[in-house]
């Protein structure tokens, strides 16, 4: 297993690494493999209160009639959200992206405006979203009205998760740009040529030549793009709350169930229910990202 | 939704080096190329999707409460710069601005310096079960969110509602990091551990003093990957900091809007205020922080 080691001492790689894993061990892996057992649990967040294991029960509270109503709700949501964002996030970054390889003037400042909601932040991207759907007019409300329509955004129930969304897509676009541009950016220029000289149109040679060529950073793209949106509720905890039901995924769940906000519901404030939620999330990323992997992989072999 | 996929199709078309016409074939011949007008609309279109949105609340930053109420979307007649001190003597930005740098140039220290010295030895196979320990940095990716137990953890050890704390929690995410510095270290060649070894330079000596400089694109993307996750932070700060002079800008924005979510004016100047130290630093970063990123993962 060891590979020869040319240093003198072993001793300083054991240190540091030692410690380092320590570290990542201790605040990293300890609270994840925690999560699992607390799953089982009746903790509470309080400390001091006694803790029972409870088995599963968790877990089947998380599909009872009583609970489902609020499980399969997140649980849609989070799908939803996931799905779209990441679609939308890689065809229009993809789009960008070939757009700004391009040689036009000024490219290194479109690059750097696409990638500048990602430096303004979650509280900034959302205060100034909701200021443009703003209810009471809005320019979003006044383009609407302009076509004699109306709308409560984020209070509409078929409205808001499909804003947050678009705030989502434009808020994140940037790193997927970057991903794309640097894929791009080994993809040699005599393939375009010859393809050119061999009469390709662009959609030709956009479909044959760069696409596959990206392959590695679509699959790049594609999964983080996943196990983030999966995961994210930043953004939606600024721009609609952690409560609006219509925009309830399964980590928001986690935190109203954790630490409160959620006033009268049975088990507010229950950490080991709200541990299973992450458990439920955590399969459904898993199994979400597998999948993603084979059929990308395959795509990626076929290309 | 609609503005952006409309860009995303003209996108693909604007970006056709010719017109995807049939008979393009003698176009292609000519060497020298047309300015090509619909890649620059195209890109027009993508400034404005990215700048209104700044432009506007600046716009609603400037308007009193009363023409806000009165014309919410117009121009400003007569601009109230006064709102900018009335928010920052409101709310306590400059100190949420510094805990947020201090989280964030913290945090994403440690979490760099763990990439380096995790993923340097794994890379190279110096310790026992390399194998295993990379897959370790592929399940650090998939890892469960942990909220709630993260939170139990600082509880116990004595350290919730403590900065400290909160910068260990967020130094260790370290997400792509190992994996990222992994495939560059690869591109190191061998021979010059052995050669630097053999000129007597000990393993910490090279890991710092060779690699760390070798290994500079990579190590400053997995930095900005870390910052760019630490600065937007929200939900982590809210639970793991419960005095508001510990909070990060992110929190203490959202606090302020809690607070004043009727004054838009006063809201927008805020937000105004936070984000432009961003936009101004951004300005003089931009080009070596994208074309970082760029280089070092192409690298």
């Amino acid at each position: 297993m060891a590979e020869t080691f040319p240093f003198p001492r072993r001793t300083p790689v054991r240190v540091t690494f030692g410690l380092g894993m320590l570290l990542l061990g201790i605040f990293g892996f300890v609270p994840a493999i925690g999560v699992l057992v607390a799953s089982f649990t009746d903790l509470r967040g309080l400390p001091g209160l006694p803790i029972a294991f409870v088995g599963i029960q968790n877990y089947i509270d998380f599909f009872s009639p009583a609970k489902w109503a609020d499980s399969a709700n997140a649980l849609t949501n989070t799908v939803i959200f996931a799905f779209a964002s990441t679609i939308i996030q890689i065809v229009v970054a993809l789009a960008i992206a070939v757009l700004l390889n391009r040689k036009l003037k000024g490219r290194n400042f479109y690059r750097a405006v696409v990638f500048m909601p990602t430096i303004l932040g979650v509280t900034v991207t959302g205060l100034v979203w909701s200021l443009i759907f703003n209810v009471s007019g809005g320019p979003a409300a006044s383009v609407l009205q302009l076509f004699g329509g109306r709308s409560a955004f984020f209070g509409d129930p078929h409205l808001a998760l499909a804003l947050v969304i678009l705030v989502q897509v434009w808020m994140v676009l940037g790193v997927s740009v970057i991903i794309f541009l640097s894929g791009l950016q080994a993809v040699p220029e005599e393939l375009h040529e010859a393809a050119e000289i061999d009469g390709a149109s662009a959609w030709q040679r956009f479909r044959s030549v760069t696409v596959p060529l990206l392959a590695p950073a679509i699959t790049a793209n594609v999964l983080l793009g996943i196990v983030n949106a999966l995961q994210s509720y930043q953004l939606i905890y600024v721009l609609s709350g952690p409560n609006n039901r219509s925009t309830q995924v399964l980590s928001l769940l986690v935190y109203v169930q954790g630490f409160g906000g959620a006033s009268g519901t049975t088990l507010s404030q229950s950490q080991g229910y709200a541990a299973a939620v992450s458990m439920v999330q955590f399969v459904l990323v898993a199994i979400v990202s597998i999948v993603a992997l084979m059929i990308l992989r395959r795509r990626e072999a076929k290309l | 939704m609609t503005a952006t996929t409309t860009t995303a199709t003209t996108g693909d078309q604007g970006d056709s080096k010719v017109p995807p016409s049939r008979g393009s074939a003698q176009v292609q011949t000519r060497r020298r190329r047309r300015i090509p007008i619909g890649a620059y609309v195209c890109a027009l279109i993508l400034l404005v999707i990215f700048l209104f949105p700044l432009l506007y609340l600046l716009n609603t930053a400037l308007k009193s409460q009363a023409e806000f109420v009165s014309d919410p979307v117009g121009l400003v007649r007569d601009p109230q710069w006064g709102n900018f001190v009335t928010a920052w003597n409101t709310g306590d930005f400059g100190s949420y601005i510094l805990n947020s740098v201090l989280y964030t140039a913290a945090g994403s220290a440690i979490g760099t310096l763990l990439t380096l010295v995790l993923s340097f030895p794994v890379a190279r196979g110096y310790v026992k079960g390399a194998k295993y320990w990379s897959v370790i940095f592929v399940l650090v990716l998939f890892l469960p969110n942990a909220l709630i137990t993260q939170f139990q953890l600082l509880l116990r050890l004595g350290l919730y509602d403590t900065q400290l704390g909160y910068i260990l929690l967020v130094g260790v995410g370290v997400g792509v990091g190992p994996l990222l510095l992994s495939g560059f270290v690869k591109s190191i060649p061998r021979e010059l551990d052995e050669a630097a070894a053999m000129d007597g330079v000990g393993y910490w000596r090279y890991l710092f003093g060779f690699i760390l400089p070798l290994a500079r694109p990579a190590l400053v993307t997995v930095f900005i990957l870390q910052a760019v996750w630490i600065w937007n932070e929200i939900i982590l700060a809210t639970v793991l900091l419960a005095d508001p002079t510990k909070f990060p800008v992110t929190v203490g924005l959202y606090a302020f809007k809690g607070t004043y979510g009727n004054q838009w004016p006063l809201l927008a100047a805020a937000t105004f205020i936070v984000a432009a130290p961003l936009i101004v630093g951004y300005i003089f970063i931009q080009r070596y922080l994208v074309n970082g990123v760029v280089g070092a993962i192409k690298g």
